[in-house]
């Protein structure tokens, strides 16, 4: 679809042609083109002078993608301000730059080879903690060196996961997020309803303050990757850096997170203030030491940020009425005496990852304390509902096998 | 008696300390005392305490360093304590019969013949003799993975490169404990700062929870969670003075969760645990739930039976000759309440129609709340629950356990005492402590279980050829991976309420999901099946139930499918009924009533409604 930066660099270090039509061209230059770039004389692209401005000749309307955000990072680089770059200006240009849309091949292949991109494009930036890898059912493992074993995507170690019903029926990344979404800047071109219409006769489906007040994503989203304590460690002239034995260490940083979960993600209200999703992104921490030393206060805390997201996780299948009406935990309201671990005596700050104290949504709000007494009382319709739905699970026409 | 026995004991002692004493002390002149009453070096270290060099007065000592290792605890903790000696020699935590026999059964080996340590002849738990193999000859994977990977755990073999986990061999394992790096900080200057050494030269006649902690750091962790610890994900964070904070032997460090209930109220390891727990009772137990000699109900009773107890009469109980090392001991005429096996506690009182423990070092006194027919304790169903299927707050799982065997190279081998071809490596997919699965214990109860394992094993030959690759080994017969029972001491009184365990499946052991129709989907997927969880081994596919692992140890086993029904179709009830002291549990649940019960209740909603009588 589109011509590269490569292909213009390459044409221009090169000899200079004396050619003036495509084929001559062909006399020294074994190329093929395919597609609708066949059809093209060299000259149509070679004659230009900046990479993307190639392309832009027959694409104008999709350069508006190179300034859009996935180029900018905006969105990351004012995280980075308000969080690591607090403790170290450079940290965006650090650890974050390396996923970054600069040109038009960064997606559409290198060289003579232009192509449509499929989810292995997308993964090369969206892998890791970040929606995308999720869809193909991986997760990132934890940390320790004593984890990094098992298959590999995007050179790391992922944990298997069930993918998305999308993915395992053949879908692609494109089939909800079109070019046109991707250039307005939109998240996708498709939403769940665009497809599907809720059928009423799933017990779920046909109560009313369901389908008004939560995103599809909060019950069929079957799992999240969620990251509990991002550690960022700043490392100068310290052998004690070989007691870190985690497998993402460079640039001087060592990296780490203090506890990895791939289950059904924590629930608070989207930016719509639906029932959405929610992960932490992130609850960051900085150390830093030089010469073996500690320099500055050690595990500063600083920034308890979480995300109202989409996982791309999507299963027909979704968690028993309990996992939310009677779990507080899902919506960051442990008690206190329900506590089971201890992060406050780690001295992370927090006196648990569950609670909303200390911690912010950046993109809509934790789920308020007494609506959640409201979720948790028993109506009638709920304790009706809810008998129907044990009973439809546990009803055997078929035997059981006793093992 | 016991007065007069004292008198004679101590004066030889001290004619002893008058005679030879001068010697040593020429040396070692500031050495702690072992205690009071162990004052002598040579009665312990033997040696030529008369003689003038160092050499000459060394050259006959036992050990020299530790006359407690096994190879001269005959001559020297024996000569006095021949009744500890013998329970020592039969002990679990000596022969380790108990882990090589569950490596054998879940790795290579099956069940013929009992392996040890080493060799000897002693008495199985039912009185007849019984001759351990010594685990040098076990020839095999599973003879391999003792000796070049578990055996640093074993009273007694020396441990001295494991950070806060090393441990002196013999008695000195527990009674002279190492500190964390094992090097000596008492006052003897010609010994101060060396390793490997105990920290003290004092004998600790009541081990300290760190002594514990030594060897129970890994595998079921219960001295870690016991004070909260948990060996978490191993991230190497948070950072303490520019290293990861909390390290613990394997480069490991180690994250606070919620400690113990006991431990909150200031008991010890000790506390609890009698002395025929740690250093058995004179027979080889095949397996450590088989040494130990107390339960929870001892103290809290069960729904059904209060605690037993027993008055002190003889002069020889054994709660008078182990209280002389406490604050406070028994005395005759004490009534002491009974361990699961009839024994008395030397400790736990009955007072008052109290149960009363007291701290064995500090002497506090803890009441404990018994809950003989308490209505929670009473509900129907409930009675095949272990108390720490609802009362254990953290349970530590670890899923899939990648382990190699390279032949190519080199690994320690610590019981022959030698490098030998063949070294152990290995990786690991993902741990929790909560939700964990529940499955039949070796009592036939219902308690939480634990991977156990589920190892799946690569081996690699002399020639560098993989002839096995992630493996999975077979187990009664049949390749399948292993969940085992635990208690992970982690107890605690906020138990999850009723439809917390009741209506999520992970604790059924079907792994982390949702339900679709009368289906369960899993979402932490084993590698090796695309359908089957990692973190479990139930599944439940259009309403078929039904188990792929086993659970290790007699009488255990996954619930079946009709017990998995029966734990779920409870749900119906305790939407309304959502009190544990509801009469509604105090019998069996009738279904048949369900339909009476919700048309009665109509659209108000199901009442609550006592069936006592109906």
């Amino acid at each position: 679809m589109l011509v590269c930066a490569v292909l213009v660099t390459m044409v221009a270090s090169a000899a200079p042609c004396p050619a003036t039509d495509g084929s001559s061209c062909s006399s020294c230059h074994n190329v093929r083109l395919s597609g609708v770039h066949a059809q093209l004389h060299c000259r149509d692209c070679h004659a230009g002078t900046g990479a993307n401005t190639v392309c832009a000749r027959c694409h104008r309307q999709q350069q508006a993608i190179l300034s859009g955000k996935m180029a900018s990072r905006s969105g990351e680089k004012e995280f980075c301000r308000r969080s690591w770059g607090r403790a170290d200006k450079d940290f965006f240009s650090t650890n974050c730059s390396g996923c970054h849309l600069a040109a038009c091949s960064d997606c559409h292949g290198s060289g003579h080879a232009v192509i449509l991109p499929g989810a292995k494009q997308c993964y090369r930036c969206h892998n890791g903690y970040f929606v995308g890898w999720d869809f193909a059912g991986r997760a990132p493992r934890e940390d320790s060196v004593r984890y990094q074993r098992g298959p590999r995507a995007q050179g790391r170690y992922y944990l298997k996961m069930r993918a998305d019903i999308h993915a395992e029926a053949g879908m692609g990344c494109a089939d909800c997020h079109s070019m046109a979404s991707l250039v307005r800047g939109d998240k996708s071109s498709a939403t769940c309803r665009t497809c599907h219409e809720p059928d009423k006769r799933i017990i779920e489906h046909s109560i009313a303050a369901h389908l008004k007040q939560m995103e599809c994503s909060a019950c069929h989203a079957a799992w999240a990757a969620q990251e509990y304590g991002t550690f960022y460690i700043r490392s100068e002239n310290s052998s004690n850096g070989e007691y870190f034995r985690v497998a993402d260490k460079k640039n001087n940083y060592i990296r780490s997170a203090y506890m990895r979960r791939q289950d059904a993600p924590p629930l608070g209200l989207n930016a719509s203030g639906k029932v959405a999703p929610l992960r932490p992104q992130f609850i960051a921490y900085y150390s830093a030491m030089r010469d073996n030393r500690p320099q500055g206060e050690e595990n500063r805390l600083l920034l308890a940020q979480w995300k109202a997201f989409a996982p791309h996780t999507i299963r027909r299948a979704v968690p028993m009425c309990d996992s939310c009406h009677a779990n507080r935990r899902r919506f960051l309201l442990q008690p206190l005496d329900k506590r089971r671990l201890r992060p406050d005596l780690d001295g992370l700050h927090l006196e648990s990852f569950w609670r909303q104290q200390g911690q912010q949504v950046v993109n809509g709000s934790f789920y308020p304390a007494a609506r959640w007494q409201r979720l948790h009382s028993k109506t009638p319709l709920y304790r009706r509902k809810y008998v129907e739905k044990w009973r439809e699970f546990l009803k055997t026409d078929a035997p059981s096998c006793a093992y | 008696m016991t007065l007069a026995v004292a008198a004679v004991l101590g004066g030889a002692w001290y004619a002893d300390r008058s005679r030879k004493r001068a010697g040593c002390r020429s040396c070692h002149a500031q050495l702690e005392d072992v205690s009071p009453n162990h004052s002598g070096c040579v009665s312990c270290h033997a040696g030529t305490a008369a003689a003038t060099s160092k050499e000459v007065a060394h050259e006959q000592m036992l050990g020299p360093r530790n006359p407690a290792q096994p190879q001269y605890w005959q001559d020297s903790c024996g000569r006095c304590h021949p009744f500890q000696l013998r329970r020592m020699q039969a002990n679990l935590m000596f022969t380790n019969s108990g882990f090589i026999r569950n490596i054998r059964l879940t790795w290579e080996g099956g069940e013929q013949g009992v392996y040890a340590t080493a060799g000897a002849d002693t008495f199985a738990a039912d009185g007849t003799p019984l001759h351990l193999l010594p685990v040098a000859s076990l020839d095999n994977l599973a003879g391999e993975l003792y000796r070049k990977y578990c055996s640093l755990c074993h009273v007694g073999i020396e441990s001295r490169q494991s950070w806060r986990a090393s441990h002196a061999a013999g008695c000195a394992a527990c009674h002279f404990p190492f500190n964390a790096d094992a090097t000596y900080q008492g006052r003897d200057l010609t010994v101060r700062g060396k390793w490997p050494y105990s920290a003290s030269h004092r004998m600790e006649a009541l081990p300290g929870d760190d002594v514990c902690l030594h060897c129970h750091n890994r595998s079921g962790r219960i001295a870690l969670s016991y004070r909260g610890w948990n060996d978490g994900n191993n991230g190497a964070v948070p950072v303490r003075q520019a290293f990861p904070a909390n390290m613990i032997s394997g480069g490991r460090n180690i994250s606070h969760i919620q400690a113990d209930i006991h431990q909150r109220r200031g008991m010890e390891c000790i506390d609890c645990h009698t002395s025929r727990d740690v250093m058995g009772d004179g027979y080889a137990y095949g397996n450590m739930y088989q040494q130990t000699e107390i339960s929870c109900e001892d103290c809290h009773g069960s729904g059904a039976e209060a605690p037993r107890h027993k008055v002190l009469r003889r002069e020889h109980a054994a709660p008078l000759r182990e209280g002389r090392s406490y604050r406070r001991g028994a005395v005759n005429g004490d009534v002491m309440v009974l361990t699961a096996k009839g024994r008395p506690y030397s400790n736990v009182y009955y007072r008052d129609g109290r149960v009363v423990l007291v701290g064995k070092r500090d002497g506090r006194e803890h009441i404990s709340k018994v809950i003989t027919g308490s209505a929670v304790h009473r509900i129907a169903g409930h009675g095949r629950l272990e108390c720490y299927a609802c009362h254990s707050a953290a349970v530590p799982q670890c899923f899939g356990c990648h382990t190699s065997y390279d032949k190519t190279r080199l690994g320690i081998d610590f019981i022959r005492n030698e490098m030998t071809p063949g070294r152990f490596a290995e990786r690991e997919d993902y741990r929790r402590v909560y939700p964990f699965p529940l499955a039949l214990d070796q009592r036939g109860k219902i308690a939480p279980v634990t991977p156990g394992c589920q190892t799946f094993v690569t081996v690699v030959d002399e020639t560098g050829t993989t002839v096995r690759r992630e493996d999975v080994s077979r187990f009664r017969a049949k390749k399948q991976l292993r969940f085992a029972p635990i208690y992970s001491h982690n107890s605690s009184t906020a138990v999850p309420g009723c439809s917390e365990c009741h209506a999520n499946p992970q604790f059924l052991g079907f792994g982390q999901g949702g339900m679709r129709g009368r289906s369960i989907e899993v979402t932490l997927l084993c590698e090796q099946g695309d359908d089957l969880p990692l973190d479990g081994y139930m599944v439940m596919r259009a309403g078929r139930i039904k188990s792929f692992a086993a659970v290790v140890r007699e009488h255990s086993r996954p619930l079946n499918a009709a017990e998995v029904r029966r734990v779920l179709a409870v749900n119906q009830c305790l939407v309304c009924h959502d009190d544990a002291k509801d009469p509604v549990y105090q019998r069996p649940l009738d279904y048949a009533r369900l339909d009476a019960c919700l048309r009665r209740a109509g659209d108000d909603g199901c009442q609550r409604r006592a069936v006592s009588g109906d």
